[in-house]
């Protein structure tokens, strides 16, 4: 009898992939799409690409689900690392950053739309959402430079025309925000 | 070195990748030594993973699943083909045994390569300094062998001398400087029989670089017959051998005088040197 993988956590969900489980396989795409799509998405700003990356990912979640040690971190951060590196990796291959100049730095958007049906991460997407939205514009404009860009401190520095120092103190404080949701209300 | 506080304050922007990559680096050392920060970075790494949830929520095709599906099958499938050739052919150990074998005699031979570089430049610099060496002593021979010439040069003229003035036959004839020369002074001493002769001056003024100084032999009733040309020491000095023309060897006047470097056959310049008429 297949048991029913929605329900298992993200932790088993792995380990039964390593083990070359490809319904395992399936029921994360199920759960992970959507995140992963969505950074992707927002990376590269082009669905064919996107969708071409969306692909490369789950076939490196395939093959070195094996990696996995929840010892070193979460299976969400895990996987979304994997979609963020792909993308970034593509980005700059393809040399589109441009395109994103002006997207990139802006606030996240209220409406989630259809996708926001899904299941499993909603609440935990609202959650970080509204806390995201909380934060004080610039610290928010500094983190998601970093992590949809790709950019380091000084190129974020450079890009906002902030002092370096300044745009340091603003991440960290963002961070450390971010760092207490999770030590709060968003599942380990 | 960064305390452990500095490097606490860079784990944030680690997490993020934001750190430029010296910075990066420092930390990444840092990690290895201090569970604390490791541990730290983790909790980071999951905050900064938070982020993903920035992006607008957005839905891939419906077929991108089935299509997605297909392939991680296909994967599988290479997987095991992959494995089963593997195992017949050659245990995935023993690969990566020999691989680390020629990893590790290609580190060999561009150590060897290097290490022959080095041979090669070392030796070529100490042989340019031998050939320097070697350009130096023939040098110093080259001059030692033409210091030797000249003291045997002067070697002989002084036997010549000596062998003149202790000649029974030697004769001696004394020249005063005329007004060009007023401190000079030379000697003749000359064999009657032979016709050797030496000529030593002192206190003549240095010729001219393109000068010199030239004997001359005046028999009595005769024009002046050219002797040896020669210059002098800083001091004025100079021991002069000759042959004295038979003509000239009773009842002449010797005398020197300044001409072109390499002598006339009359005299031109002015006389420096002079013996009594008799």
């Amino acid at each position: 009898m297949q048991p029913d993988l929605s329900q298992i956590p993200d932790n088993a969900l792995l380990h039964a992939i390593a083990r070359g489980d490809q319904s395992a396989l399936a029921a994360c795409y199920d759960r992970y799409r959507v995140i992963l799509f969505s950074i992707i998405l927002r990376i590269l700003n082009d669905r064919q690409e996107a969708e071409d990356c969306l692909q490369e990912v789950f076939l490196q979640v395939w093959r070195r689900a094996r990696d996995f040690d929840e010892a070193r971190g979460r299976a969400f951060t895990w996987l979304v690392t994997i979609a963020r590196s792909r993308s970034l990796d593509r980005l700059r291959a393809s040399g589109s950053r441009l395109r994103l100049a002006t997207e990139a730095a802006q606030a996240p958007r209220e409406d989630t739309g259809d996708a926001a049906e899904e299941s499993v991460r909603s609440e935990e997407g609202a959650l970080v959402r509204k806390a995201l939205a909380e934060l004080p514009e610039e610290q928010r404009r500094a983190l998601l430079l970093a992590y949809f860009e790709g950019l380091t401190q000084t190129e974020i520095a450079a890009r906002l025309g902030d002092p370096l120092g300044t745009v340091k103190t603003r991440m960290r404080s963002g961070m450390i925000k971010l760092r207490e949701l999770l030590h709060g209300k968003v599942r380990r | 070195m960064m305390e452990h506080q500095e490097y606490q304050e860079l784990m944030a922007l680690h997490a993020l990748d934001a750190l430029e990559a010296s910075d990066a680096r420092a930390v990444d050392a840092h990690l290895e030594a201090c569970a604390r920060c490791r541990a730290e970075l983790i909790e980071l790494k999951d905050a900064a993973g938070l982020l993903a949830y920035g992006a607008t929520p957005a839905e891939p095709r419906t077929e991108l699943r089935a299509q997605i599906l297909r392939s991680i099958r296909a994967a599988a499938d290479e997987d095991r083909r992959g494995s089963r050739i593997s195992a017949q052919v050659v245990p995935l150990s023993d690969w990566r045994q020999s691989r680390a074998w020629t990893t590790g005699l290609r580190i060999a031979a561009s150590i060897a390569i290097v290490a022959l570089l080095i041979g090669i430049v070392v030796l070529w610099r100490r042989a340019l300094r031998l050939q320097r060496e070697v350009a130096d002593l023939s040098g110093q021979v080259d001059t030692q062998q033409l210091d030797l010439a000249r003291n045997r040069d002067i070697l002989a003229r002084e036997r010549e001398a000596l062998a003149l003035l202790t000649s029974p036959e030697a004769k001696r004839m004394e020249l005063t400087g005329t007004t060009a020369a007023q401190n000079a002074r030379a000697t003749l001493v000359f064999d009657k029989q032979t016709g050797r002769a030496m000529l030593l001056t002192e206190g003549l003024p240095a010729a001219p670089p393109d000068k010199a100084y030239e004997v001359w032999f005046i028999p009595k009733g005769h024009s002046p017959m050219a002797g040896k040309v020669f210059t002098v020491d800083a001091s004025g000095r100079a021991m002069v051998s000759d042959q004295m023309p038979p003509e000239a060897r009773d009842n002449s006047v010797i005398a020197i005088t300044l001409e072109p470097k390499r002598g006339s056959a009359a005299p031109t310049g002015a006389i420096y040197l002079s013996s009594p008429s008799s």
